[in-house]
Parts: structure tokens; sequence; C-alpha cells
């Protein structure tokens, strides 16, 4: 007598569903994120309460947690050297602004002597980067 | 005698390519996204007609490395600083804020105090290291 086979017949998994929810997830990352900015990792831009459009800026510097200026592809740089550069890159004579990402955590004092080199360099206006709190702002 | 079936084999398409292709599409975006919101806060070096009589003088607010604020030397708390922000702007709007804050302040708290600034209708804020820095032709 044949014995009746216990082995159940394997179905194959119906995958509409995960495919479904995937695009799901790729809609919604496309719709809540938005492309990544210059932002450079490990930095920590200062919290504001103050809604404001980011534009960024055609010149980047960055004042980084040890109180000191680097440019956009990390090469450290002096203030007398940003402001030649600025006016090399003629940025002076085309009005334009300079874009600066300090680190919450850096002292104000390289960014005050940062607003009066620059103002001396002849640029118009520096836009600082922050990141628009949503929760309050914390500081230490 | 029997023709053959000229039908096909109807095979099921396959679907790993198409999932391989949305989950790299899914990776993609989600380490290209940034999630957080950014701003920018503007920092005008003071710019004017230079030497102009009308113009009000610049309002001196000075920041101590431990949050305590001043008000043209005068100490004063963040509420009343808002308001006598907000007080000045709405007699000229062309006063101008002068933030002086102490070089080991962060810039937190110096980001902080000009949101406090904005908030309360200043439309120009600036930054000086020491009030002999102030040249007032420039207001």
């Amino acid at each position: 007598m044949q014995l009746k086979s216990s082995r159940r017949e394997i179905k194959s998994i119906d995958l509409l569903p995960l495919i479904n929810v995937v695009f799901l997830l790729i809609l919604f990352v496309l719709i809540a994120g938005r492309p990544t900015t210059n932002h450079p990792g490990g930095m920590e831009v200062a919290d504001t309460t103050i809604e404001s459009e980011y534009k960024g800026g055609p010149f980047s510097v960055h004042l980084r947690e040890d109180n000191l200026f680097y440019l956009a592809d990390g090469q450290q740089v002096t203030l007398g050297e940003l402001a030649e550069r600025v006016t090399s890159l003629g940025l002076v004579d085309q009005g334009l602004a300079i874009e600066l990402l300090a680190d919450r955590r850096a002292h104000a004092k390289p960014l005050l002597e940062f607003r009066r080199a620059m103002a001396k360099a002849g640029i118009g206006e520096i836009r600082m980067k922050t990141r628009i709190a949503t929760e309050g702002v914390v500081i230490e | 005698m029997k023709l053959a079936a000229s039908r096909k084999k109807n095979n099921m398409m396959g679907l790993t390519p198409l999932i391989d292709m949305i989950f790299l599409l899914l990776l993609f975006f989600l380490l290209g996204s940034d999630f957080v919101s950014y701003g920018q806060n503007r920092l005008a070096p003071p710019r004017g007609a230079g030497g102009n009589d009308s113009a009000p003088q610049p309002a001196i607010v000075s920041l101590a490395a431990n949050g305590d604020l001043q008000w043209n030397g005068a100490p004063i708390d963040r509420p009343s600083l808002a308001q006598r922000t907000a007080e000045a702007a709405r007699i000229s709007e062309e006063q101008v804020f002068v933030l002086m804050p102490n070089g080991k302040a962060n810039v937190q708290q110096v980001i902080h105090i000009m949101d406090v600034l904005i908030g309360a209708g200043a439309q120009s804020v600036t930054l000086e290291r020491d009030i002999f820095d102030i040249d007032l032709a420039d207001f």
C-alpha cells in the first residue's frame, strides 16, 4: 500500500505585497527627504528657531569645533588666505555672499574674526548655515 | 496525425531583477537624502551711506561666555531683551543691533541671541568683536 506523502506542496511566495511596500518606501523617501546638501559629516551647525530658506552659496567655509577654518575640500586655511581667495575668485567684485558652516560648539572668537576679515576683504554678506530646530533649542 | 500544440508554455516572469532594482533604488534614496531642515542666518557687515545724522545709534547687546546679557552696558534677561528689541525696532526700522559675544561664548549661544533679536523684529543684526571696532560712520 502506498502511503500518502506527508510533504506539503511548496507554493511560490506572493511577491506583490513586498514590491508594493518597497515602492511605498521609495515614495516616502522621495517626498520626505531632499537630496543631500554639502553638509559635511561630523559637523553640527547651530539650531535656530527662525524659519528661513536654505540657499547655499557659491563659496563655503567651514568653522569646525577646533576653531579652525577649512575649505569644503577639507583643506585648512587662515583668514588671510581666505581673504585672498575670495578676492581672486571674484566674489567681492560680483557682490556674492559667502556661506559659513560653523560648528555649534566652536567659539565666537573665530566667528568674529572671520566676520571682520571678510568685511575688510569687501564681502557684503555672510550666510550662516543653521538647522531649523523642531523640538526647541538646546544651549550648552 | 496529432499536431503538436503551438501554444508556448506560459512561464512566470522572473521578479528577482525587479526586486533587486527596487531595493537598490531604495538604498540610493535613503543614503542620498537628507531629512534635516536647514536654514540660514544672514550676517551682514554694517554698511550704509555713512555718517547719516538721522540714523539711530546702534543698540549694543553683549553676550558673556556664561550666557549673561547686557543691553548698552546694563544687565538684561532674555524676555526683557526681546521686549527692548521690539520697542527699538518699532521706533525705527533702520535700528541696527550689534551683538558683541565674548570670545569664549559658543556659536550656538550667538545664534540663539540672534534668533531672539530677529524674532523680536530686528531687521539688521551684526556682530562685532569689541566696542572699539564699531565704526559709527558705517551706520
